[in-house]
């Protein structure tokens, strides 16, 4: 019951936010931000453990798989676009992949991090499944890369278009794809709001960089 | 509304045979991203119609950010990475995720205008 009326109260505290955010339209605001803070206030309000929020959130989880089924959508409606940049997009997801998995061991390894923790941060950019499984094969700690996953994608829809702007990046190509590489899937969903072709660009992105990862990470460790 | 959660059962179906193919095959890719590479290839087989997918799939595409929420709140049970020595781990994340997002950004923003340039060229001469 208490699962329930919380996965009622998610969708509710989600419609806010996207109101809020459609009004002032500031970086900060993104709607995955503010729910999350919101959801996680209003669980700590009521001394709720997030297992027993999961009672209810589990329903949610359960239609990302089918949602990134749905993907193939954008993906057939922009195939004549994404055969024309299949070659950039195969290389620039490449190398960003291995700046994403480079610059996170070598970053984590300059601040001292303890070495299960540089191993669950090395796949931070790839979707969270895969980043889990990632963390499982080379000795990491699955839900702390799933956490790391998390905070990727929450930046990148953050800060992601600001950053665009700064450095004038402003095709689809450059968008979709630094978004699709560095945040996964919830870049793609910021993707999503700036437009279909970004998103399209953003779903490869984030699929190429997720099999690039899984087969480049236990080399990278070799190291 | 019908027609939509059919649709959505539909894409649900897709998701679990991928994760069947995952599990069988033993791939490192996750069943949904498999599955969504089915789709891709029955909607360019034209064996499944745009238009059978069409409403359920932009259904969960335009709530996407809604469907992440239970997997970000999960962050709670990690609230000491933000205080003390585990912020650092923090500010790792932000600054490579900096850098990935700049660097594919910058290669794509720069195969695109490429690109275009060669195919005005192409038109020009022809």
């Amino acid at each position: 019951m208490i699962g329930i009326s919380l996965l009622v109260w998610t969708i509710f505290v989600y419609m806010a936010m996207r109101k809020l955010y459609a009004r002032f339209y500031f970086p900060l605001l993104v709607p995955i931000a503010t729910s999350t803070v919101v959801m996680i206030v209003t669980l700590s309000i009521f001394r709720v453990s997030y297992e027993q929020y999961m009672t209810g959130g589990k329903w949610l989880v359960h239609l990302l798989g089918p949602a990134v089924v749905a993907l193939a959508l954008p993906l057939y409606q922009h195939r004549h676009t994404l055969k024309q940049f299949l070659w950039p997009l195969l290389c620039s997801t490449f190398f960003g992949t291995m700046i994403g998995m480079g610059s996170g061991l070598l970053l984590a390894r300059l601040f001292h991090l303890p070495e299960q923790v540089v191993r669950s941060i090395i796949p931070k950019s790839v979707t969270s499944p895969v980043a889990m499984d990632i963390a499982k094969l080379i000795d990491g700690i699955p839900t702390l890369a799933a956490v790391y996953v998390m905070i990727a994608g929450i930046f990148g829809a953050m800060f992601g278009p600001s950053l665009f702007r700064m450095f004038r990046i402003t095709t689809a190509l450059g968008i979709g794809s630094g978004l699709g590489a560095a945040s996964h899937g919830i870049g793609t969903a910021k993707a999503l709001e700036i437009g279909k072709k970004e998103a399209a660009i953003s779903s490869v992105a984030m699929t190429l960089s997720a099999i690039f990862a899984s087969l480049l990470c236990p080399l990278l460790l070799l190291l | 509304m019908g027609i939509t959660v059919i649709q959505i059962g539909g894409l649900y179906v897709l998701y679990i045979i991928g994760s069947l193919i995952q599990r069988l095959l033993h791939v490192p890719i996750p069943g949904s991203v498999i599955g969504m590479l089915l789709l891709f290839f029955l909607l360019m087989t034209g064996i499944v119609k745009e238009k059978w997918v069409a409403r359920g799939a932009n259904m969960l595409l335009s709530h996407l950010t809604l469907l992440f929420i239970p997997a970000t709140v999960g962050v709670m049970d990690y609230v000491e990475l933000f205080s003390g020595k585990g912020i650092w781990s923090v500010v790792v994340v932000v600054i490579s995720t900096t850098i990935v997002m700049f660097f594919v950004g910058l290669i794509g923003q720069w195969a695109q205008t490429r690109e275009q340039k060669r195919q005005m060229r192409e038109v020009k001469g022809a």
